[in-house]
């Protein structure tokens, strides 16, 4: 039984960011959550679909950012409240019903959760999705611990009720992945009817039709639902104040970065000298609240991470306040005192303001850059790779050699998944090109045209099953219809391998354990008119056949690569070979080798012995699958398949 | 010769466009391959110095040195190579009659070879549809199968190296003028490995003044007729200028000028045009399509000549001094064309300049060819 419905009202426990926001969700006796899956937000579906039954909740893997937001809106429209987590770019995808449900309003709460990650600890970008709810015009809220990501979630509910607007709850990497103390409140006895009132009065918010439509009506609505946002948020009590009444500097700040700044004055003993403003309802910016903190000092420092969003807002109020408070200097990221990129961390924070308050600070003993070149040199060097065992380091092998050996100069548009790793060496670098999901085949589509201008490079694309369903399929669809010249590598590995095995519509089991209808790859690509052939990638000549194949046939085509990701739940510690190299016929660094396993191929099971100068198999790692035995050029790996 | 390593043969041929795909450094090692006529390292390798340097006829080939090593002599530049005798020749009585290109000879040289002992395997060159491949072959009735001249680009030798794995350890090749540089290259050790034993038990060259590239002959034919219905392929001897398709039933002629810009232009730097470091070179003889054009240039060659007549196999005859004069003609035009056009491109003899060279001439062999 999860703790998130055992815990008991009162009592303190460790949770993870993810779960925080989960049982606030429950505290405020959410009904339907949907999401797409992508780091860090997954934990929280993840773990509401551990109590869905419980709770009576409906849980869902919905097939993209964009529906997930629609099917939770519908349960908002029928009177429930509805929550939608994504990770930052979740937000761009659905942005579009996002812009018309601004203007539309929604019923039951509706509370979108994005959770950013600076830095792209685990993402291709950092983008911010606090900019969309200023480009939205809605409400936008950010925890600032633990404690408060439970809270501000159960209140992003109740504030979204009674505005009839979606909320946006903004988490980032360092508090959804981290953990930390969270009081318990009451789970609500409730048990919410559904129903969908649709025939009253046509501009009436709970009983008429929910459309955008008539634009100015409803956009001057939805500035009266920021105006009363803003009422709330001057008397929130999620903005707190912490430090002198008359402080020397004010630090502003929101989100992980109010641990950074906590820190930073307790690192720089500067509590009875600045004061901290941190802020939870950071868009729109309650201007009465903002007043009384710009009149307490003239020096305010923004911290913030990505973009200087809050700074921006403070200037645009801190100028309209200027003939009353006077001129204020606010400090931050547009000024050079903070990066405008990356995360930020206590370091950064502290040097920073230890500079502005005329202190020393050293992060760093002296010699630390020197000491840690010295260490570095002895520690092993590590790459990113994948798994030992992986499917696709076998696909990506066979795709480069094919490609190579084709010697049209052929490429690959990347996508996203584990094998977004495949612009680096470990996916010998394939991929040349890497957008959003669902982009590399968008934009194979595009140089497939490229024909009548003399382009004559072969032209594929890889696409995993999940990201098939939640965004090539219109990039397909666009490939067929306007006659592209493409091969599209499916590289199948049965679920959404990156984020944790969460299901998708390919899949016989959704998101709460239930037996649903798997939607065929295959039968897709087929119906619309591809060419499709199937192989396991771990059978290196029959794939390299089918892709040498395909690349002659014009038109879309489809090498479905099918072989079920090694992590996975069902296939974990199951070895289908013993693998054993003959130290023998191994013929390490010499001519008609040189070191083809551990030197290109590189599965992490693979180990070279400098000292017997052998290749040789770390049986702790290696998972079996083979392949390292069809690669060697001496035939020097046995593999014997297990009984 | 001096030998490199994978790194220095993709900048020095494949990257200037002067590889061949004649297969010589494919199958010794992971890393080249060879499709559809294109050699492709797939890899980089680290080894400093490889055979597929080594082997390779456009890196080093150093013409004196393979010259006295083969023939105990200097290269002298002559048109035609060092050689014992022309003949003209074709194939005898004991040789199953097969679609064979002019006379046959080298399809019963090829047979007689096998039969005899000589070679315990051949490496021979094979088409499907129009794309030409290679095949280790060890029953001489299987010989039949890969008669017929394929004017493309090659990865033949790939099967050589694939039969030295296997162990074989007599092995007959039949190839183009590339080819047998390449061989030769291999016989020198110039790797000096230890134990160093030569797997190549004969060789049999095949007159080439160039090849076409696989790709764009396939694609240019494939606009005009269905290339897997091609049965046989000819290009007759001066003044014809045709390529004849045999496409069984009918016959479609296409004129050289069409297909010459698909002559890779690594051909064109070819100095070789009878395959001067074969054991027995053949090729087509002018006015008499069902003859061949021989040349024996070893005691290799010779006995193979003599027993393979002795027994029935071939059929030799004196070679007319006229055709002698055209052939000297044509081989020394080939000569002069692609000296000339190596030493443009910096390709000949570079060592002064820290350059690399694809091949090594004496210089006064060099002005003696020019002249």
């Amino acid at each position: 039984m999860s703790i998130l419905t055992n815990g008991e009202p009162g009592k303190r426990y460790l949770l993870m960011g993810n779960e925080a926001i989960a049982r606030g969700a429950l505290e405020a006796g959410v009904s339907v959550c949907a999401g797409y899956p992508g780091t860090p937000s997954s934990e929280i579906i993840e773990s509401l679909s551990k109590v869905a039954g419980n709770r009576n909740l409906y849980v869902e893997w919905s097939t993209n950012e964009k529906v997930s937001m629609e099917v939770a809106a519908a349960a908002s429209f029928a009177g429930l409240r509805a929550m939608c987590p994504m990770k930052q770019n979740g937000v761009n995808v659905g942005s579009d019903f996002l812009l018309h449900l601004a203007l539309s309003g929604t019923r039951g709460g509706m509370v979108i959760v994005p959770c950013d990650d600076p830095g792209a600890l685990s993402s291709i970008n950092e983008g911010e999705s606090r900019q969309f709810a200023r480009l939205l015009e809605v409400p936008l809220l950010e925890p600032g611990d633990f404690q408060e990501a439970k809270g501000i979630t159960r209140w992003a509910f109740e504030l979204s009720e009674e505005l009839h607007s979606m909320v946006f709850v903004r988490s980032v990497t360092r508090l959804s992945h981290a953990s930390g103390n969270v009081e318990f409140g009451e789970l609500p006895q409730v048990n919410p009817k559904a129903g969908f009132k649709h025939d009253g009065f046509i501009l009436d918010e709970m009983e008429g039709i929910i459309t955008s439509a008539p634009v100015d009506y409803k956009h001057g609505l939805q500035h009266a639902k920021l105006k009363k946002a803003v009422e709330r948020f001057e008397n929130s009590p999620f903005n707190t104040y912490q430090g002198p009444e008359h402080p020397e500097l004010i630090l502003v700040t929101s989100s992980a970065c109010n641990f950074y700044c906590r820190e930073a004055i307790g690192l720089l003993d500067a509590g009875d000298r600045v004061g901290l403003l941190k802020l939870a309802t950071t868009w729109p910016l309650p201007p009465k609240l903002i007043e009384k903190y710009l009149s307490m000092t003239d020096r305010f420092f923004v911290v913030e991470e990505v973009i200087p969003f809050t700074e921006e807002n403070l200037k645009i109020l801190a100028q309209e306040m200027a003939p009353r408070i006077g001129i204020k200097t606010i400090m931050g990221k547009r000024d050079g005192k903070l990066p405008m990129v990356g995360e930020l961390n206590p370091d950064i924070v502290t040097q920073a303001l230890a500079g502005l308050l005329g202190l020393e600070y050293k992060p760093q003993p002296d010699d630390y850059v020197q000491r840690s070149r010295e260490i570095v040199t002895r520690a092993p060097n590590r790459e990113l790779t994948f798994c030992p065992g992986c499917p696709h380091r076998a696909s990506f092998w066979t795709i480069n050699n094919v490609l190579k050996m084709d010697n049209r100069q052929g490429f690959v548009c990347g996508d996203i998944g584990c094998y977004t790793l495949s612009t680096l060496p470990t996916g010998f670098s394939a991929s040349k090109t890497l957008h959003a999901m669902g982009s590399g085949t968008g934009v194979a589509s595009g140089f497939g045209k490229l024909k009548q201008f003399g382009m004559d490079q072969p032209v594929l694309s890889v696409c995993g099953d999940s990201t098939f369903f939640a965004s090539a399929l219109p990039a397909l669809f666009n490939a067929v219809h306007n006659q592209s010249d493409i091969t599209m590598v499916l590289l199948d590995n049965s679920g959404t391998a990156m984020t944790g095995f969460q299901t998708h519509p390919g899949l016989k089991t959704g998101a709460m354990g239930q037996e649903v209808p798997a939607i065929s790859i295959e039968a897709v690509c087929r119906s619309i008119g591809a060419k499709v052939k199937i192989s396991d990638p771990f059978d290196i000549e029959s794939t390299r056949n089918a892709l040498f194949e395909l690349l002659e046939e014009n038109g879309v085509n489809v090498l479905i690569l099918k072989q079920i990701c090694t992590l996975s739940p069902e296939k974990k510690a199951k070895k289908k070979f013993e693998v054993r190299v003959m130290a023998e016929k191994c013929l390490g660094e010499s001519c008609g080798c040189g070191r083809l396993c551990t030197r290109i191929f590189r599965c992490p099971g693979l180990i070279w012995n400098k000292d017997k100068g052998k290749a040789e198999i770390n049986d702790v790692i290696c998972i079996g699958c083979g392949v390292c035995g069809s690669i060697c050029p001496n035939a020097a790996i046995e593999k014997k398949e297990v009984a | 010769m001096q030998v490199y390593g994978s790194k220095e043969l993709v900048e020095d041929v494949l990257n200037k466009d002067l590889c061949i795909g004649c297969g010589a450094c494919v199958d010794l090692c992971p890393y080249f391959k060879t499709y559809k006529g294109k050699t492709a390292m797939i890899f980089p390798c680290t080894v400093q110095q490889g055979r597929c340097h080594a082997y390779c006829p456009k890196t080093e080939s150093d013409l004196t040195e393979l010259s006295m090593s083969l023939f105990g002599k200097p290269y002298d530049g002559s048109p035609m190579g060092h050689h014992e005798k022309i003949l003209i020749a074709r194939a005898g009585d004991k040789v199953h009659p097969a679609p064979f290109q002019a006379g046959g000879a080298v399809s019963a040289l090829v047979t007689f070879a096998m039969k005899n002992g000589m070679v315990d395997a051949a490496v021979l060159t094979g088409r499907t549809g129009l794309i030409p491949y290679a095949e280790l072959v060890t029953e001489s009735e299987s010989v039949a199968r890969f008669t017929t001249s394929k004017y493309m680009a090659a990865p033949t030798l790939s099967a050589f190296n694939q039969g030295v794995k296997q162990g074989f350890q007599k092995i007959g090749v039949v190839g183009t003028p590339c080819q047998m540089t390449a061989l030769a290259q291999m016989s020198i050790n110039p790797l000096h490995t230890e134990n160093f034993k030569d797997s190549v038990a004969l060789k049999i060259g095949l007159f080439c003044t160039w090849a076409l590239d696989t790709r764009k002959l396939a694609a240019y034919l494939s606009s005009r007729l269905d290339i897997t219905g091609i049965k046989a392929m000819d290009i007759p001897p001066p003044p014809a200028e045709i390529l004849v398709l045999d496409m069984g039933g009918k016959t479609i002629e296409i004129p050289l000028s069409e297909i010459r810009p698909l002559v890779p232009r690594t051909c064109l730097l070819c100095p070789d045009m009878t395959s001067e470091w074969a054991d027995v070179s053949v090729g087509v003889l002018e006015g008499e399509p069902k003859f061949n054009t021989l040349i024996i240039r070893t005691r290799t060659g010779q006995d193979l000549v003599d027993k393979a007549v002795a027994q029935g196999f071939l059929t030799i005859r004196e070679m007319p001094a006229v055709n002698l004069d055209h052939l000297s003609a044509a081989a020394s035009n080939k000569k002069k064309r692609a000296l000339a056009g190596a030493m443009e491109e910096g390709l000949l003899n570079t060592a002064e300049n820290g350059k690399r060279a694809m091949m090594r001439i004496e210089k006064a062999v060099v002005e003696r060819i020019l002249a």
